[in-house]
């Protein structure tokens, strides 16, 4: 746990991101079947450009996936690999400076992913493969300790209920949190994530939503990945192409809350909502101020 | 007697954690930091700064101004130990911090009612406060019309170009006296603030002028600036 609970700067590759900051974790899917962009970028050459667009419209964070969340085709070690290691070090050669996530769960994906230049390892799962906090600790990457319920990768949740959603939550992404600290992963690059939608009904994320403060309470960065998910389809009764709207409020409730890095389809606007946000907690100034004052 | 004198605008913009990332107008800051410094320059025993207000009034000389009543950033309110002052003498004495200057003020708001005989001898007071020994610097704070465009504060007025250009005018040529004759009604109607230094500079500097020099002028928002520095001619 971070000293007396009081959160500090997060460092990711070479990096160091002060409390106040709020970062844009771009997704780029290496997959074929995501459920929003349904492999728009599939292609290398696509997701090179969905790269490049990102980190112009002011992304800090890329995090490159190489297996949709939904249960669909099983994908191999080696397939993960293939499809997201020569990535990260394309993008690793064309961007020195950038940070770099991998989402993935499996310790030979991470392992591997790292030796390409990888800094974070974005374990969306919660802690499936107890192996992946070694290759963490091992090359000094930063690490997301999510909680996904009783979840395997790749399923939905049936009928999962909890006492208290945040005290699973808190509970689950602390503990990943603390062993990670004791095998040697850098205490500064762990993020704790409530995972919306992974092992959760609507209610429910919308309660972890709701009570976020009590995850930024503990001092542990918090990553929310919120971007036109499930939850925010049910709440609007909207299919995945229509839930930017919903995506930004939840987005701006988040940072309210004090959430730091925020994973998203939509760069732009979600840069744009965060700024707002920013500057009506007093914490970023606006761009250009002259009205009433000239 | 008045040995330097410096007319200066007073929008908040001139804060410059007022105006949020972007800097706004940085030439127009940097002109009224020269002209302080040019005023202050040959070392005055006394600063008066003279700005419009709600009631002709004497504040006190280690007043400042309010920024946080401007907005501005939470817990950055400076030193809440000094007193307030009105907006405009408030920037005035911010520019003078801002200067580093630490001597004597001699700080005075001025309605925006108050007629130009009045005006006039407020400044002649300022000029020989202190016996005629004393060398005081003059800070005027003051713009031309807030009506001059559909994106001014004021919205727009068609005479108002007029008016700025006639009152610009006397101050560049020098011919302050011509100040006294600025309608204060006129003046209120189109916004413009600084009707009551201008003639309390009129006031305070009878005499020729030794040198008149403009460090800005223009209306990037529809409100008119000047900034200029002024050096009476020797007794």
């Amino acid at each position: 746990m971070p000293n007396e609970n009081l959160p500090g700067p997060l460092t990711l590759g070479r990096h160091s991101f002060a409390v106040q900051q709020r970062l844009v974790m771009a997704i780029v899917n290496r997959t074929p079947d995501s459920f929003f962009d349904q492999g728009a970028t599939w292609d290398e050459s696509a997701a090179m450009d969905r790269v490049h667009a990102v980190v112009a419209e002011g992304a800090d964070i890329v995090d490159i996936g190489g297996v949709a969340a939904a249960p669909g085709a099983a994908v191999g070690v080696a397939e993960e690999i293939h499809r997201t290691v020569p990535f990260v070090a394309a993008v690793r050669a064309a961007y020195p400076d950038l940070v770099i996530s991998v989402d993935t769960w499996r310790h030979e994906v991470g392992r591997e992913a790292c030796l390409a230049g990888a800094d974070l390892l974005n374990d969306t799962w919660g802690g499936q493969d107890p192996r992946l906090i070694a290759v963490a600790a091992q090359f000094g990457a930063g690490l997301v300790c999510a909680h996904a319920g009783p979840l395997a990768p790749q399923t939905r949740p049936f009928r999962v209920a909890y006492p208290d959603v945040m005290a699973d939550v808190l509970d689950r992404t602390q503990g990943l949190a603390a062993r990670a600290v004791a095998a040697g992963v850098p205490a500064g690059a762990i993020l704790i994530d409530a995972a919306h939608d992974f092992g959760k009904n609507t209610w429910q994320s919308l309660e972890v939503t709701r009570r976020l403060g009590e995850m930024t309470a503990t001092g542990w960065p918090v990553l929310v990945s919120l971007s036109n998910k499930d939850f925010i389809g049910e709440t609007l009764d909207r299919p995945p192409g229509g839930r930017l709207t919903g995506t930004l409020a939840a987005t701006a409730i988040c940072a309210w809350l004090g959430a730091r890095v925020f994973r998203v389809h939509q760069v732009q606007p979600a840069r744009e909502v965060l700024a707002m946000v920013s500057a009506i907690r007093g914490e970023q100034p606006p761009a250009r101020t002259v009205r009433g004052l000239a | 007697m008045i040995i330097a004198a410096a007319l200066c605008p007073w929008p908040p913009l001139l804060v410059r954690e007022l105006t949020g990332a972007d800097a706004v107008l940085p030439e127009l800051r940097a002109a009224a930091a020269e002209a302080v410094a040019a005023m202050l320059a040959p070392g005055p025993d006394v600063v008066a700064v003279v700005g419009p207000g709600p009631r002709t009034a004497r504040w006190p000389g280690e007043g400042r101004l309010d920024v946080a009543a401007f907005g501005g950033w939470p817990g950055r309110s400076g030193d809440t130990s000094r007193p307030v002052l009105p907006p405009a003498a408030g920037i005035g004495a911010y520019l003078l911090d801002q200067a580093g200057y630490r001597g004597p003020r001699l700080v005075w708001s001025v309605s925006e009612e108050e007629p130009a005989p009045e005006c006039a001898r407020l400044g002649a007071g300022l000029a020989t406060q202190g016996g005629p020994s004393q060398r005081t610097g003059l800070l005027v704070l003051g713009d031309g019309s807030a009506r001059r465009g559909p994106r001014a504060p004021g919205y727009v007025d068609e005479r108002a170009a007029a008016f700025d250009t006639a009152w610009q005018r006397a101050v560049r040529a020098g011919d302050l006296r011509a100040l006294l004759g600025v309608d204060p009604a006129l003046a209120r109607e189109l916004m413009a603030t600084g009707r009551p230094g201008w003639q309390v500079l009129a006031g305070a500097c009878p005499g020729p002028l030794r040198t008149v020099q403009v460090r800005y002028a223009g209306d990037p928002f529809g409100v008119m600036y000047l900034v200029a520095s002024l050096v009476p001619a020797a007794p």
